[in-house]
């Protein structure tokens, strides 16, 4: 292009040669900002992976989650999924459209050899524990992600709004380098010669967009949760945390349903505690000190959900994925802190850290 | 400035790399865009997606719904009852009825992990409540009625239900709800009161918790439950090692109902 003043910055140029070639410069002002973001968001995706202690703390609780509910339904298995729940036709004809799927079919299809049935129940457990520890990370996550499927969706009637949760994110897990850290497949890539990998940046990329997919997704779930629970009176009226910690389903501690909502104030507080907490969420992540806040919220939100209501997997779930908003910095003076006090007290500690930088959020 | 050992990297290539990650970044776009709508509670803002393609990208795999306990939070219990006649002839007896999901629900009550078997009879009793609110009166009188008699009983009810007038999905829906009813109902017979149960019956109710300006007031009661009774129907068995399987499990539950 050719540069008629090139003395001239392209504002002074433009207020020079009227409306036509100002029109011009402001397009190409935008066109050179739009430019720069897309550097920026260029350098952001393929500079390296962001939250790996976020992403390996994700991986670990949902890896318990899945041990959790495997170890949790093992007595049941027959009852819940397999052969002893043939009563209610989904066997035969699935309500899901997942066992109907020939990659998430295996628990349908084993259903009336109940020993294959429970060497399968095995294998899904070893899988997720496999997740945990970070072993082969990412062929273990796809196979627990698959039999986790196939067994779930098996009984759909049984099946909640937290198994598609943490199908969704074992999907986007499945994306991210979430064994870099905390995993036992560090510790052995540690123990062999270094190699570099000619497309680490594709893998970069690949898990920043993923984590960027577990933010939305998490995020999702609490402001459109909280907006559908604004278009009910019983949470407008403050006191919609009472009712199903009345029922036996949803109140599995009657005592202390009875104990925490015998004071109306407090569950009123509850109740608009939990829309608010819900749909200011991502605001809240935006400032740091916002975002310890809104941080200890949700938990409190999840821990006493988790307890009271009887879903503690589903409440763990969603922390684990909370786990990213924590930053890595965070993670690795928690880490340190607690491996000086771990290791005997031999040596001088290394520097201490100010109190202030552990608990940061 | 390049490293002189270092040779450049072909223009080219960093092209190719910049067009890959401009790709990547432009699906997740799609898939964001995709999950708020989706997730969302419906709204016009749908229509920017034509046609079928919205629920073509997020189902199954990233199905889901959040309006969990909204707008109106789960506020009653659901119960599932079961009764048998147990015994021929002389030895005939029937049963009192059994609250089969509290049998279930005792494996959650003061329970840190509750187990999904927990709830079963609960999802069936909120099924066939719900395909039962569907049916016409003529269809609920029928339907009501007891079917047991002879091997041909289910064809009996099956031609009763469909000259009883209706739809065909709101009557296939509740024969299907029905069905799992009378099979789970046997499952429970048998289980409990043992092989010689000869015909069951069912009924299930959904329960109002007290409400909560009355929630200190010890003289109001709880509101009654609304109970869906169907007649008696033929026992409908199923194969002797899930029954062995189901009967392990179900009379292994804290609360104990089975006679040893």
């Amino acid at each position: 292009m050719e540069l008629r003043h090139p003395e001239l910055s392209p504002r002074e140029r433009a207020l020079r040669e009227g409306p036509a070639p100002r029109l011009r410069a402001v397009a190409a002002s935008l066109l050179a900002r739009g430019g720069r973001l897309h550097d920026r968001g260029y350098r952001w995706l393929t500079s390296g992976p962001r939250s790996l202690y976020g992403l390996a703390m994700t991986r670990i609780l949902l890896g318990v989650v899945g041990l959790g509910v495997l170890l949790t339904n093992f007595g049941g298995r027959h009852y819940s999924f397999g052969t002893a729940s043939s009563w209610n036709g989904e066997l035969a004809e699935p309500t899901s459209d997942f066992p109907r799927i020939w990659l998430f079919s295996a628990f349908r299809a084993t259903a009336e050899s109940p020993a294959l049935f429970t060497a399968l129940y095995l294998s899904a457990i070893v899988a997720a524990l496999m997740v945990t520890v970070g072993l082969v990370t990412r062929p273990a996550i796809a196979v627990h992600l698959v039999l986790w499927v196939s067994l779930i969706e098996t009984n759909d009637s049984l099946s909640d709004q937290s198994d598609n949760a943490y199908r969704i994110f074992l999907v986007l897990l499945l994306l991210t380098r979430c064994a870099d850290r905390w995993s036992l497949d560090t510790r052995l890539r540690d123990a062999r010669p270094g190699r570099t990998e000619s497309l680490d940046w594709l893998v970069d990329t690949v898990h920043n967009l993923a984590l960027i997919a577990l933010v939305f997704q998490v995020c999702a779930i609490y402001v459109a949760g909280g907006f559908y629970k604004l278009a009910g009176e019983a949470w407008q009226h403050g006191y919609a945390a009472y009712l199903p910690l009345q029922t036996a389903q949803f109140g599995t501690w009657p005592v202390l349903s009875e104990l925490v909502t015998a004071w109306g104030p407090g569950v009123a507080v509850a109740t608009w505690g939990s829309i608010l907490v819900q749909i200011y969420f991502p605001f809240l992540l935006l400032r740091r000190r916002t975002r310890a806040v809104g941080l200890v919220a949700i938990m409190t939100f999840h821990g006493s959900i988790g307890l009271l209501m009887g879903i503690p997997w589903f409440s763990l779930a969603m922390i684990a994925v909370d786990a990213v908003f924590i930053r890595d910095s965070t993670y690795q003076a928690l880490s340190e802190r607690v491996g000086r006090s771990l290791r005997p007290r031999v040596e001088t500690p290394p520097a201490a850290r100010p109190e202030s930088e552990l608990i940061d959020a | 400035m390049q490293h002189p050992e270092e040779p450049a990297r072909p223009a080219r290539a960093l092209a190719a790399r910049r067009a890959v990650v401009t790709v990547l970044a432009l699906l997740l776009g799609w898939h964001l865009l995709a999950s708020a709508l989706w997730i969302a509670p419906s709204s016009p803002a749908r229509d920017v997606v034509p046609g079928d393609t919205l629920r073509e990208y997020m189902l199954p795999m990233f199905g889901q719904s959040w309006s969990l306990f909204a707008p109106d939070p789960v506020s009653a219990d659901y119960y599932f009852d079961v009764r048998a006649v147990v015994g021929e002839g002389d030895d005939a007896a029937t049963t009192e009825w059994l609250r089969a999901s509290d049998i279930e629900l005792s494996r959650a009550t003061y329970h840190l992990f509750p187990p999904r078997s927990a709830s079963s009879a609960i999802a069936q009793a909120m099924l066939l409540r719900g395909a039962w609110g569907d049916l016409s009166k003529d269809q609920k009188d029928v339907a009501s009625a007891h079917y047991y008699k002879g091997e041909d009983w289910s064809s009996r009810l099956h031609e009763d239900l469909v000259a009883a007038g209706g739809t065909d999905e709101v009557r296939t829906t509740f024969e299907e709800e029905d069905a799992a009813s009378i099979a789970y109902a046997t499952r429970v017979a048998v289980a409990v009161w043992g092989e010689d149960v000869q015909r069951v019956q069912y009924r299930v109710a959904r329960h109002p918790v007290v409400p909560f300006d009355a929630r200190h007031d010890p003289t109001s009661a709880r509101p009654s439950p609304a109970f869906v009774e169907p007649g008696w129907r033929g026992a409908e068995r199923a194969s002797p090692e899930a029954q062995t399987l189901f009967t392990e499990y179900f009379c292994s539950a804290p609360a104990q109902v089975c006679e040893v």
